[in-house]
């Protein structure tokens, strides 16, 4: 194989991982909290319709990133005030927003811009922002220092999330909540505030997550465009066991493995690009049966807290 | 509850009340809810510049205008309310099984599997074949993932979900490979023979047999549940794992019954949707269905009986959607949005009430 055939395959499985990375990270905040996050999926969905109709109704890629957040944001919300405040059972409530988020972007896209029609709605996309020098360098310049901008924020994200997390007292707090909400409590901290404002950063994230396929990887919009990517973004965190750096390891790992299925025939590979395209799916059941018991949850995750 | 219960014959008549008013909150839930969905909704139609009302008769018209509409919209609710039976079973035993999906498809392929393939067998034979795998193919499915789920400790909705989306996979992997027709442009298998075709329940009409598979499935599922050691089973594990242990039940063997028996029903739902339908299989002919089952089960209050309605509901709301979309332009999608409202307010008030299932 030779180097350049593996920079593509490599650059491919990078820019495959980047939304499941984004959409991960913040996942682990909602869970780290006590929340599980299966309404990734939707979260990403409005965060790719937000940033396409923002960008193209403002004409500026900034609003349609602020829009993208905001959109993952007030999904998020729904989920927040549902499971916070009604002690909604996470699972079903993750999955209800996910079909709201489907029909949601479907239908502002066909009444809003498209008078009863699916529209077209053709944006630029991110360009890329290589790095001055570092970018020259063979392969590693190209894969490390040749991306686009949110390539650059998911992966660098990464350290000040882990830094929150485990070095921060705020960061204790969010994982107290998620361990033993009722201790958390009783030092001070309010466990429902806590998880809304960590469902509600998550979303997000995630809603960043959707404009990475919308804005930097598509330039448009079309319906149910994350394709079950939130899902996947979800076992990435179980199997990273809710620590951002091996979260990021397996996203990576999920890129490649689709990275690999798009291109079967290049590396005339004996199988069908349908039975690679199991490979992510199969290795995230490997390993959460691979961990089996040992991949700790978040105690309190999916407990309702009861104050008092 | 329970001293009501208790004293009843003394008092049978307040007893008598207070259990409709039982029976009657699942049912002012699910109504409530709807209605709410629906207005919300209706505000999303006139942000779309189009008059609420006008689209709501044409929703309501074309789901009940004409018998052919009652008919798509009875066969619509088909696979729901099997789907829907078997999620309420397992959410009953807190099994939260969302594998639905997957479990439709690899029945849809185990039916289309035989149909295909067992040329030259007498037909009468084939047709019931066929059927029970597609249940078998459900049943085999959903009870991988009550393996993993057993034996590993992993949580049912990572499992079931990933088992979707290779399941899916297998069926694109099979229709462009063995099963595929050659020069068809779309990932579908050739036709299956007339023979094998799910009998119709009018002649002359579409309507298929297969609504009456549905239906027998709930009113048994009712049974089993509330009449059976079984059903007795599988609601103790839900209510208490503590107390189904030291009543001597294991949960681990509820888990697989749970889900054998939902995949079953999902199965069938696919085969029925092959052989009744679609008369082949196609890539994506599932699409959907697990997910929206999964808020059928929960607005029928999870109780087979109750589900009957509740995809009836879905299955006409589908119908009438599509017609609203000719007349009036206003996008189908919208049936998604009331949907997945409806579920979040269902979930809100039953968590609201306490989480108490019933």
């Amino acid at each position: 194989m030779d180097a350049a055939v593996l920079a593509d395959f490599l650059a491919a499985s990078v820019r495959i991982a980047t939304p499941l990375l984004l959409a991960a990270l913040g996942g682990i905040l909602s869970e780290r909290a006590g929340t599980f996050a299966v309404g990734l999926e939707g979260q990403m969905l409005v965060g790719a319709f937000c940033g396409v109709i923002g960008t193209h109704f403002m004409a500026s890629v900034g609003m349609g990133l602020a829009a993208s957040a905001a959109g993952g944001m007030l999904l998020a919300l729904v989920v927040a005030v549902a499971t916070v405040k009604f002690r909604t059972e996470h699972m079903v409530t993750g999955l209800a927003v996910n079909i709201l988020a489907l029909g949601l972007t479907s239908f502002m896209l066909r009444a809003m811009v498209g008078g009863g029609h699916a529209p077209v709605i053709r944006v630029a996309t991110l360009e890329v922002q290589p790095v001055a020098f570092l970018s020259d360098l063979p392969l590693v310049g190209t894969l490390l220092f040749r991306q686009p901008p949110l390539t650059y924020f998911a992966f660098l994200i990464i350290v000040p999330m882990a830094l929150f997390l485990f070095r921060t007292r705020a960061g204790l707090t969010l994982r107290a909540v998620g361990e033993n909400p009722q201790a958390a409590f009783a030092a001070g901290a309010n466990p429902s505030r806590v998880r809304l404002a960590a469902i509600v950063a998550g979303g997000g994230f995630a809603g960043l997550a959707g404009a990475v396929l919308s804005l930097q990887q598509v330039g448009t919009f079309t319906d149910g465009m994350t394709s079950g990517r939130g899902y996947l973004a979800l076992a990435a965190i179980i199997v990273g066991r809710w620590m951002p750096a091996s979260t990021m390891v397996a996203c990576l790992v999920f890129g490649a493995a689709e990275a690999l299925s798009l291109r079967v025939q290049a590396f005339n590979l004996p199988v069908s690009s349908y039975v690679i395209q199991m490979l992510p799916y199969l290795a995230a059941l490997a390993v959460l049966a691979g961990l089996g018991r040992s991949a700790r949850l978040p105690a309190a995750i999916g407990q309702p807290f009861r104050p008092g | 509850m329970s001293a009501v219960a208790a004293e009843a014959p003394a008092r049978s008549a307040v007893g008598r009340l207070l259990d409709t008013a039982r029976h009657a909150q699942p049912l002012l839930r699910a109504l409530v809810s709807i209605a709410l969905a629906f207005v919300v909704t209706a505000m999303l139609i006139m942000i779309a510049g189009k008059n609420p009302l006008t689209a709501y008769y044409h929703l309501f018209a074309g789901a009940f205008g004409s018998w052919d509409r009652i008919i798509v919209g009875l066969n619509k609710t088909t696979p729901y309310l099997l789907c829907a039976v078997g999620i309420a079973l397992c959410f009953r035993g807190n099994v939260i099984n969302i594998g639905a999906e997957g479990q439709i498809a690899i029945g849809g392929l185990a039916a289309s599997a035989v149909a295909l393939f067992a040329g030259g067998w007498p037909a009468w034979l084939v047709l019931p074949l066929a059927i029970v795998a597609g249940a078998a193919g459900g049943a085999a499915w959903a009870g991988v993932s009550a393996a993993i789920r057993v034996t590993r400790g992993v949580h049912e909705v990572l499992v079931t979900l990933l088992m979707n989306f290779i399941a899916l996979l297998l069926v694109a992997e099979a229709l462009h490979g063995k099963m595929g027709e050659e020069g068809a442009g779309f990932p579908q298998s050739p036709l299956f023979e007339k023979a094998v075709w799910l009998p119709k329940l009018l002649s002359g009409t579409d309507l298929h047999s297969g609504i009456l598979f549905a239906v027998v499935a709930a009113l048994a599922a009712n049974f089993l549940l509330w009449r059976t050691t079984l059903g007795f089973r599988w609601r103790l594990v839900g209510a208490s794992l503590p107390a189904a242990r030291y009543a001597g039940v294991s949960p681990g063997k509820m888990v697989f019954s749970l889900m054998a028996t939902a995949g079953a029903l999902a199965g069938l739902a696919g085969a029925i949707e092959c052989l009744g339908v679609h008369y082949r299989l196609i890539e994506g002919f599932s699409a959907g269905f697990g997910f929206n089952a999964v808020a059928i089960a929960l607005m029928g209050a999870l109780n087979p009986l109750y589900v009957l309605p509740s995809a009836l509901f879905f299955g006409f709301l589908e119908t009438g959607a599509l017609a609203m979309q000719r007349q009036v332009g206003v996008p189908s999608s919208l049936v998604l949005v009331i949907q997945g409202l409806t579920m979040v307010f269902v979930l809100c008030a039953i968590g609201r009430s306490g989480g108490e299932k019933v």
